[in-house]
């Protein structure tokens, strides 16, 4: 097992960052009234491990044994029936599942999910109705049409089953959703708590970390655990005894955005950007978000920009990615943004040495 | 006399060499069969007599020529008496020479002489209509008649007395073609010809037409002008002349299949006259000497193939256009590609080009149209027809196939292709043997087309259709030669519209006609329809309104690729539009720009066309503006799109073009853009799914339990690239296990466990086409190890070396076996299964006499007799021959039988023991086996007892379930 899983905390009590957060959802739960929740915070941060930690503080260990499900739903929509099939994690106590799979119409797989749940409900040994928990993951990717049908069930059902959900931005759940539930923002870890849990592992691993290596390694993490983790074993793999000035290898796709933001900065000019068109192709064919490859493309260039500049650039960017939410075809507005870029970098060069 | 004679002669040589060579070679370089001799002394024979009947119509006739034609019965009565021959010849000069080189004379030679005479007797004729009849003026003679030029270049035309000739002529036109038509002064020439002819006749008929027009009232029944100025002949076609030619050529190269020896047209008399003609002229320059070379050529051009054309291009390499010529020979015989495809948009003549161009060449047309049935059955039947039957009838022409619009119907136009298809496909088939077949049919002594196989494609198909991409003649469009047809320049139809008009009495201007023809998109049928009609109605052509007075445009939806090109490329500003600038404004190419796109529809394709071409574009962009803009476009375009997509609102699509017109507006040149079909994102769309699609599996296989936490997105975005470094540690040292360190074995334990945990193994892999991060593995290792789950697959960036450790082969091997046995370890304690029982026997320290039992359950059948060879605990070295250890399985079940048990080895051999258990393992085992006990032992679980002792053999772990094999 790689160190994430091996060290991940599996009670709430042996979470090492938001231990606030945590001490929290235990009261929470041990109150016995469970209100919906929704975890929302960046990639890396713990909500899923939270979440997890949380199941068993409610269930106890049972809610751990879990079992794949690859469900086909027979759904009656009106005239016609849709099947789809998805796959569920379940165990006892608790279902977990990814909507936004089943695409554009994972309003029926809420909904049905939802009413069976409530169909059979669990009894506990005191021969009172228990309820089960329904973790639904990337809420935010739920479409407009699920989110608004999720809002009429999470009443109607609440009785028999609690929601957790679990997005990254809270900004892309409706407000009715929201207002419906007990919003809990897991934030990145700041660089000290990441450099705790390094030190951490280290300990139980029994390594020396030299003094600031730990430091290091957050700070590239860009405040994801995950990844501070990962680049810590990684790491470890590469050159054990480790020394301050070790390279923390990076991950391939920034390497090759930063290509990329050499690339423009190098030329500006159509066939240039023809280039840049393949190499952006290559990074989205490699299932990589354009959100991610526009922040990191926007990243990489201001980091080599003029100071003047970076105002200018920032704004077109955040401009461009919001048409790329939009809109369906990610590559035409990274490209677009690159040609605004070229352009303006151009102007620019054009206007400081003539 | 004898001055005059070889001269005479030579020009005899010249007008009729063709089919005298063939003779003469025959009869010079091969001894010849008899039937051909006599065959000869036929035709000679005859010759004489019906020229002498016909004397009378000789209006001069020479002492000498009659002399000859004397001679030449002469010879022939005395056949077998050549001796007697010499003195009465007239041409004493050179018989003589011949005499005395021939003095022993065989009959072949005597063949040879006889027949010699004829050219010449037939040159006298000719000689003679010459000083006669000729006329400076071809419509001056009537009947068939001759071009001759004179050194000098005066040209004349001979009246032609063909009546004793008539085999002779037949044959000398059927060497005709082969010749090659396209030679350039011959078309030069024929075109001559037949603009005088056309020209005559147009104008007899245009006269009266005329008068018809002037003199009373429209006649009711007037013909449509379309039908009327047709082209009848090939200079007269509209179409691009490198097409025309290209077909025309076409068209010839079947000749030398097609016209074996078959009677000819008369347009192909002429053709072959002109060619004669053009011989004539050259040879006028060849010294006498060259003669017999030119024999050989000659002979050469009918034999087609072999080293003649080697000859043949030496004598005339300075020749240019006798150089095309001879490539045209050389390449003769039906053509690679047996059909051809003529593809456009309407009324450009693609129709009339086929019909014109075949009769050219002399063929019949058949036309299979549209609104004839084309079931397949039907069709089959009469394509058969028409390729390879000869008609019997008075027009013996061979046929030419036209089919017309056969992209028309899918269904039934299918038929159609699929018959050709077919017989095209035959023909390759049969292509070696139908080879040799048109040789000898070359050489003219027979006819054996009927020697050929049925199904074979045996005369032209030309196919005719609009779309060229039409899904039915995917097929046909790889085995058909394709000719795409493009607009003639308006110049050329507005002079011939010109004409036309003036020929009608109609008054037109013509920036009016130009305007027309670029208004009709120089469709001439178009153009010709409108101007009748307006004509009809006594109106002008007016240059403004000319959208009303055109009536019924055509209703065509361009290809997205005319689009796109629209869309790119600006239209050229010709001289004479720009008089009428102003009407064209750009108000006009927009609304022509937009109905254009509107037609089309698919703007999703539309905009992923432009995106995919608009970088390559040569347009001047110093600070990447128009590139900005016209990104912007393509943006609002796809947010349009969305947005279109998710509310339904379809009435917004009527905005879409405007945002193409946009991009025009920006980028268009004038140049020619080179456009391709927007491949790359669908390219990206497909191998996003599958990789998606391998994650999806691979994440499936992961215990829940670390595959909750990870999604795609965090895969790809923190995992990947640290996973593989974690996976391919460099301090792995590739040894064998057992050589490790402690800590490394710990260390790959721990290594083998992520594995298992996260799923991923190594796999052979076959050398895939792209070998990307393993390259260079490829290069050393045949065999290639690399992820299962393609992981490494993630990084693996264009342009872009992940620096992830890249394990030995070796290593990998080792790692993936154990990552397999770790997990059937892990499955077993799943399952709670003790399979690593052996090795708890291995690590308890053999004591004496230790004795175990061990309850097994489901034992097999098959695997129980190796048990249950069973023997008394003192016998422990028996069984060590088995489980190489002391230990001894004895069942306490079995104890009864094992008593009455001989042992068959004893223990004084222990590799002898060996063999005998193997070999005869199973006597063995039957003998001791008692049936009721096997039942009795498969009721209930088998005992079995350890019994360690000692031993002084070769020791040997075994596992415990290689017993229950």
């Amino acid at each position: 097992m790689l160190w994430v899983d091996k060290y991940r905390p599996k009670t709430l009590d042996k979470v090492l960052v938001h231990e606030d957060v945590a001490q929290n959802l235990k009261k929470l739960v041990t109150e016995q009234d469970c209100p919906h929740l929704l975890f929302y915070g960046p990639p890396g941060s713990g909500k899923k491990t939270l979440i997890m930690a949380l199941l068993r503080q409610m269930f106890g260990a049972s809610a751990e044994k879990v079992k794949v499900e690859n469900k086909n739903w027979k759904v009656d929509a009106g005239s016609r029936t849709i099947e789809l099939e998805l796959t569920t994690l379940s165990s006892t106590h608790h279902v977990e599942l990814n909507p936004s799979d089943a695409g554009f119409q994972d309003r029926y797989i809420v909904q049905e999910i939802i009413k069976e749940m409530a169909k059979n409900r669990p009894i506990d040994t005191k021969g009172k109705k228990g309820f089960k928990v329904l973790v639904l993951n990337e809420v935010d990717k739920l479409s407009r049409e699920a989110q608004h049908s999720l809002r009429r069930t999470m009443e109607k059902y609440s009785a028999s089953c609690r929601l957790i959900l679990c997005c990254d931005s809270s900004s892309k759940v409706t407000e009715a959703v929201r207002s419906r539930c007990l919003n809990i923002r897991v934030n990145a870890p700041k660089g000290d708590e990441i450099v705790k849990v390094l030190e951490f592992i280290g300990k139980k691993e029994g390594l020396q970390l030299p003094s600031g290596f730990a430091a290091r390694i957050a700070e590239k993490s860009n405040r994801s655990l995950r990844r501070a983790i990962l680049s810590f074993e990684t790491c470890r793999v590469q050159q054990y005894p480790f020394t301050n000035n070790q390279v923390i290898p990076s991950m391939d796709w920034e390497e090759y955005v930063f290509e990329i933001a050499s690339d423009i900065m190098k030329e500006q000019s159509p066939k240039r950007l023809f280039q840049v068109r393949g190499k952006l192709y290559e990074l989205l064919v490699n299932c990589i978000p354009p959100e991610i490859i526009l922040k990191r493309l926007l990243y990489e260039l201001l980091k080599k920009l003029d100071f003047e500049l970076k105002h200018e650039v920032c704004h077109w960017a955040a401009y461009y990615e919001h048409r790329m939410r939009l809109g369906q075809k990610a590559i035409f507005h990274i490209e677009a943004f690159v040609a605004k870029f070229m352009s303006i970098y151009k102007g620019f060069l054009i206007a400081t040495f003539g | 006399m004898a001055m005059d004679i070889p001269a005479s002669e030579d020009f005899g040589w010249l007008e009729a060499d063709l089919d005298l060579h063939e003779d003469y070679i025959d009869e010079d370089l091969e001894p010849p069969l008899p039937e051909e001799e006599e065959a000869h002394i036929e035709e000679v024979h005859k010759r004489p007599q019906s020229e002498s009947i016909t004397k009378p119509d000789l209006l001069i006739s020479d002492n000498r020529t009659i002399g000859s034609e004397t001679e030449i019965l002469q010879p022939k009565k005395r056949l077998l008496n050549p001796s007697l021959l010499n003195p009465s010849n007239v041409d004493e000069s050179v018989e003589d020479k011949r005499c005395k080189f021939d003095s022993s004379v065989t009959e072949d030679e005597d063949d040879w002489m006889r027949y010699s005479p004829p050219p010449e007797e037939e040159v006298v004729v000719v000689e003679e209509d010459k000083e006669k009849f000729i006329s400076r003026f071809a419509t001056d003679i009537e009947g068939d008649f001759m071009p001759v030029t004179a050194p000098d270049g005066d040209r004349v035309y001979a009246k032609l007395i063909k009546e004793g000739n008539d085999d002779k002529l037949k044959k000398l036109e059927v060497k005709g073609p082969f010749k090659g038509l396209m030679l350039e002064p011959i078309g030069v020439l024929m075109q001559k010809v037949e603009q005088a002819e056309l020209r005559k006749a147009l104008e007899d008929s245009v006269a009266s037409q005329i008068d018809e027009n002037l003199a009373e009232t429209p006649v009711v029944t007037e013909q449509l002008w379309v039908d009327k100025y047709s082209p009848n002949s090939f200079v007269e076609l509209l179409s691009d002349e490198h097409t025309n030619r290209e077909v025309l050529m076409w068209l010839k190269q079947w000749d030398t299949s097609v016209f074996g020896s078959e009677l000819k047209s008369t347009r192909d008399d002429v053709l072959s006259a002109l060619k004669r003609h053009s011989s004539v002229s050259q040879h006028k320059r060849v010294s006498s000497k060259n003669f017999s070379g030119r024999n050989t050529e000659f002979a050469s051009h009918s034999e087609t193939f072999g080293e003649h054309n080697r000859f043949e291009k030496e004598k005339y390499d300075s020749h240019a256009s006798q150089e095309l010529h001879n490539k045209k020979s050389k390449d003769s015989g039906p053509p690679e590609q047996k059909i051809l495809l003529l593809c456009g948009a309407p009324g450009l003549g693609k129709t009339t080009l086929a019909h014109v161009a075949a009769r050219h060449c002399g063929y019949r047309v058949v036309e299979i149209n549209a609104s004839d049935d084309r079931s397949s059955a039907t069709i089959e039947t009469k394509i058969l027809d028409v390729v390879q039957m000869n008609s019997v009838m008075a027009d013996s022409r061979p046929k030419c196939l036209v089919i017309d619009e056969i992209d028309g119907a899918l269904g039934d136009g299918k038929g159609a292709v699929d018959v050709i298809l077919k017989m095209v496909s035959a023909d390759k088939k049969s292509d070696t043997g139908t080879e040799s077949i048109i040789q000898s049919e070359q050489s003219g002594k027979s006819s054996s087309k009927k020697k050929r196989k049925d199904t074979a494609l045996l005369r032209p198909v030309i196919c005719i259709c609009n779309d060229l991409y039409a899904p039915a003649l995917r097929p046909l469009r790889n085995v058909a030669k394709v000719h795409v047809f493009v607009q003639p320049t308006v110049n050329r139809i507005v002079s011939r519209l010109k004409y036309i008009c003036n020929k009608e009495g109609m008054r037109t201007s013509s920036i009016a006609l130009t305007a027309l023809a670029e208004y009709t998109e120089c469709d001439i049928r178009a153009c010709l329809n409108t101007l009748q009609f307006l004509n009809k109605k006594k109106e002008m052509l007016n240059v403004l309104d000319i959208s009303s007075q055109v009536i019924g445009r055509k209703d065509t939806s361009k290809s997205v690729f005319d689009i796109w090109k629209e869309i790119f490329q600006k239209k050229r500003l010709k001289g004479v539009r720009k008089s009428m600038e102003s009407c064209r404004s750009p108000v006009n190419e927009f609304t022509s720009l937009h109905s254009l796109i509107s037609n089309c529809g698919n703007y999703d394709l539309l905009s992923d066309g432009i995106h995919e071409n608009i970088l390559q574009l040569n347009y001047h962009d110093p600070v990447m503006r128009k590139t900005v803009k016209c990104l912007h476009s393509l943006e609002v375009s796809d947010i349009f799109h969305q947005y279109l997509m998710r509310t339904q609102k379809m009435s917004l699509l009527v905005y879409q073009p405007a945002i193409a017109i946009t991009i025009h507006g920006v980028v268009s040149q004038i140049e020619k853009p080179n456009i391709q079909w927007p491949k790359s994102f669908h390219r990206y769309r497909t191998s996003l799914v599958d990789k998606v699609e391998a994650l999806h599996t691979w994440h499936n296989k992961i215990s829940p339990c670390i595959s909750r936490h990870i999604s795609t997105k965090s895969f790809v975005e923190d995992l990947v690239s640290p996973l593989l470094h974690i996976l391919s540690p460099p301090t792995l040292r590739p040894v064998a296990l057992h050589l490790l360190s402690e800590k490394q074995k710990n260390e790959m334990a721990q290594l083998v466990r992520t594995m298992v945990s996260y799923a991923i193994t190594y796999r052979n892999k076959k050398i895939d086409p792209l070998p990307g991060k393993l390259g260079y593995e490829a290069l050393t290792d045949t065999q290639i190890l690399s992820f299962d789950p393609p992981i490494s697959d993630f990084v693996n960036f264009e342009g872009h070396r992940s620096n992830y450790f890249i394990l030995a082969l070796a290593v990998k091997q080792v790692l993936s076996h154990e990552v397999e046995k770790q997990k059937i370890l892990n499955k077993s304690k799943d399952g709670n299964e003790r399979t690593d029982l052996s090795r708890k026997d291995e690590s308890s320290k053999p004591g004496p006499a230790q004795k175990n039992t061990i309850n097994i359950r489901n034992l097999k059948n098959s695997s129980a007799p190796n048990q249950r060879e069973t023997r008394s605990p003192a016998n422990t070295i028996v069984s060590a021959s088995t489980s190489g250890r002391s230990a001894m399985p004895s069942s306490e079940i079995l104890k009864p039988s094992e008593t009455t048990k001989k042992r068959t080895g004893g223990s004084f051999n222990f590799f002898e023991r060996f063999r005998k258990l193997s070999a005869n393992g199973s006597q063995i085992t039957e003998t001791v086996k008692k049936a009721p006990a096997t039942s009795e032992r498969d009721s209930r679980p088998v005992l079995f007892k350890f019994n360690e002792g000692f031993t002084n053999a070769v020791k040997r772990p075994v596992r415990m379930h290689e017993f229950l094999m």
